[in-house]
């Protein structure tokens, strides 16, 4: 029982992170129907990014633990939100009027382009986030050993998506961007500023992914320029499993990968996990093809 | 009158251009300078570039320049392929690399069909030399000769409940597979055996399975960013079973990722590190290239790079010529006991190295590579 309440905890919190990662991948996709293949490569850019800053002013010494790590992630999620923007200026706005497949294409092409860009910059070696900014004390919950950073890093990602969730349900912005994702026409001729909107999304999603990034960065301490691939395809595919479009839908699709992931592995077959996780992907989109939260809606892809 | 002329400035056009070709002795290099272990491939390119400026500054090679040609194989076996397929047309007479298994395999048989000598530097797996090719060899022992140094050392350690870890690669699971043949047949129970993902972070459900699995000793057989993590987490986790590492968690990252406590006390198989290398062209060598390039190389996979480089050289001067046969004789045959980087280099007739090089090695406090 140890056990399995152990590799639960394992699979939350690596589900946490993919279900941060997958919002950006729903966010976009519910307003624009575009797959963002690049979104992993900005969770990349952010781990790299975050590691440049907090070695260069040497954040955490000056201002503590808990400033300096909000500091950082605060610098990060709006130099990757800015990034996005530009990637949706340069890469997808021309092509908003193309048939869909165009935009992909162009998703592909800007991951390509970003991933190769972080190890001509940074280099190809794996790079490493300095020991012993997190705390490495250990709770014991329940007779059950519970390292205090992984509390932190569930406990972020869980805020992060709380927020999420109330910005888009809760404020008037939010309302528009929900406008925008059912019908931009409709929410055009209702005075929303769809432009605006995307421009928004473009931020909000890849910031998300930027955090996810130095989150990962801090927890694991080491960071590679091909890490955003996996993650990026991981972060998908619990989108799909949630249901894409749907907010709520990426973050249990999310946890319920890493949690599939982790028990999976454990009680079945660890060369397999990653089988594993599809068949239980394609059982589950048998059953619902939507994904588990996801709407009926008349036309997607 | 201007046809002539044009005919005659194209014609010393391409006559310049041959002579140019014919200058050199071409010989390619496949390592990989991007992908995961860019580390390994960027030193080989320049250990190999070192050794060829030091050849042509002895008067070079039949009179003529060596150049190394370098492809970049990215650590991917499509990649290799590719690169084989275009060093192949460039006419190399010989090529050195590459490191992973599965990527030398990929390019195996491209450069055996179009008979250009091979020798790879890093791929340890047994069955790329049991295929009977005639123009491949490499500086690297093979598997099974570390997996009876692994199960040496593993039985010398007195633990009764071994696991084994490897990320089904050609390399690691060969490695596995060898050890384990061999641990079953000794009085230890094997509690544990399977692979893990390469390339992800979190191997925290890994440690937390061989917890429970009661595992005394763990033997990974994977590469060193994953070495490097799992040994973070387990730390992190409390759990303070020992690892010991196959050859490819010889690296100094390994250390930077851990975290020097982290990394204390790990085990590896390995053939010796750079700093190790007894010989006299062996000190020689790194003195010159830490002169060149201000550090010494990161590990012996680069290093025997150069050793492949060379042993092709060494064999084009002594049989005095490039043809890929009288190359691939000479070595089979004809080199006994050439002063290599790594120790003397011989080979047998499946194209192996002969010799056993493997030592076993533990990180101390300070994240030094200690021979023990």
């Amino acid at each position: 029982m140890e056990q399995f309440f152990q590799q639960l905890t394992n699979g939350l919190a690596i589900g946490g992170i993919y279900a941060l990662i997958a919002l950006g991948y729903t966010l976009v996709y519910g307003v624009l129907k575009l797959i963002n293949f690049a979104h992993g490569d900005l969770f990349t850019i952010g781990a790299f990014l975050g590691l440049s800053l907090l070695t260069a002013f040497s954040l955490t010494d000056k201002l503590g633990f808990a400033m300096g790590v909000g500091a950082l992630v605060l610098m990060i999620v709006c130099l990757v939100g800015i990034i996005g923007i530009l990637l949706d200026q340069a890469a997808y706005k021309p092509l908003r009027t193309s048939p869909r497949l165009s935009a992909v294409v162009s998703a592909l092409g800007m991951s390509i382009v970003f991933s190769n860009a972080i190890m001509l910059v940074f280099g190809p070696n794996p790079q490493v986030y300095p020991h012993g900014i997190l705390p490495t004390s250990v709770l014991h919950i329940f007779g059950l050993p519970f390292p205090v950073k992984r509390l932190l890093l569930l406990v972020t990602s869980v805020v992060l998506m709380a927020a999420l969730y109330f910005f888009i349900q809760k404020t008037t912005i939010g309302a528009a961007i929900r406008a925008a994702a059912i019908d931009q026409d409709a929410a055009r001729l209702m005075g929303i500023n769809v432009n605006l909107v995307i421009m928004l999304i473009f931020f909000i999603g890849p910031a998300l992914g930027g955090a996810a990034g130095v989150m990962v960065g801090l927890y694991y301490g080491q960071i590679k320029w091909t890490m955003g691939w996996l993650y990026g395809l991981k972060a998908f595919t619990a989108a799909i499993l949630g249901g894409i479009g749907n907010i709520p839908g990426a973050m249990v699709g999310g946890l319920l990968l890493g949690v599939i992931e982790s028990l999976g592995s454990a009680y079945i077959s660890m060369a397999w996990k990653d089988a594993i996780t599809f068949v239980v992907l394609i059982l589950i989109l048998i059953v619902r093809p939507t994904g588990l939260l996801g709407e009926r809606v008349a036309e997607k892809i | 009158m201007k046809k002539i002329l044009f005919l005659i400035a194209a014609l010393s056009i391409i006559a310049a251009g041959t002579a140019l070709a014919a200058d050199t002795v071409k010989i390619g290099l496949t390592a990989p300078i991007t992908g995961s272990w860019a580390a390994e491939g960027q030193d080989m390119k320049q250990i190999c570039e070192l050794l060829a400026d030091q050849v042509n500054a002895d008067g070079g090679l039949l009179g003529k320049e060596v150049e190394v040609v370098v492809a970049d194989d990215g650590g991917n076996e499509q990649t290799a392929a590719l690169a084989a397929q275009r060093l192949a047309t460039k006419g190399i007479v010989a090529v050195v690399g590459t490191y992973g298994s599965s990527v030398t395999e990929a390019s195996q048989g491209i450069y055996n069909a179009a008979k250009i000598p091979q020798i790879a530097n890093g791929s340890t797996a047994v069955r790329l030399t049991e295929k009977g090719l005639k123009y491949f060899f490499r500086t690297s022992p093979r598997d099974d000769e570390q997996g009876r140094v692994a199960a040496k050392t593993l039985m010398g350690m007195g633990y009764k409940k071994i696991a084994i870890l490897h990320d089904n690669t050609t390399y690691a699971k060969g490695l596995a597979e060898e050890t384990k043949a061999l641990l079953d047949k000794e009085p230890v129970e094997l509690v544990f055996f399977d692979a893990l993902t390469p390339g992800e972070q979190d191997y925290t459900t890994i440690l937390t399975t061989l917890k429970t699995k009661n595992a005394e000793v763990v033997f990974f057989t994977g590469y060193y960013p994953e070495a490097g993590l799992m040994l973070r987490q387990k730390k992190e986790m409390g759990f303070d079973v020992p690892f010991v590492g196959g050859d490819a968690t010889n690296n100094p990252d390994l250390v930077k990722i851990a975290g020097k406590d982290a990394a204390e006390g790990f085990y590896f198989i390995s053939p010796p590190v750079p700093q190790d290398l007894p010989s006299k062209e062996a000190k020689d060598f790194l003195a010159a290239y830490t002169k060149k390039y201000g550090a010494a190389p990161g590990s012996i996979w680069a290093v025997l790079s150069g050793d492949g480089f060379r042993v092709m050289v060494e064999a084009i001067k002594q049989t005095n010529s490039t043809d890929p046969n009288k190359i691939a004789d000479y070595l089979h045959t004809g080199m006994k006991d050439f002063p290599g980087l790594t120790g003397t280099i011989s080979f047998n007739e499946k194209g192996d190295r002969v010799g056993d090089v493997y030592r076993v090695y533990k990180v101390d406090a300070e994240g030094g590579f200690i021979l023990q």
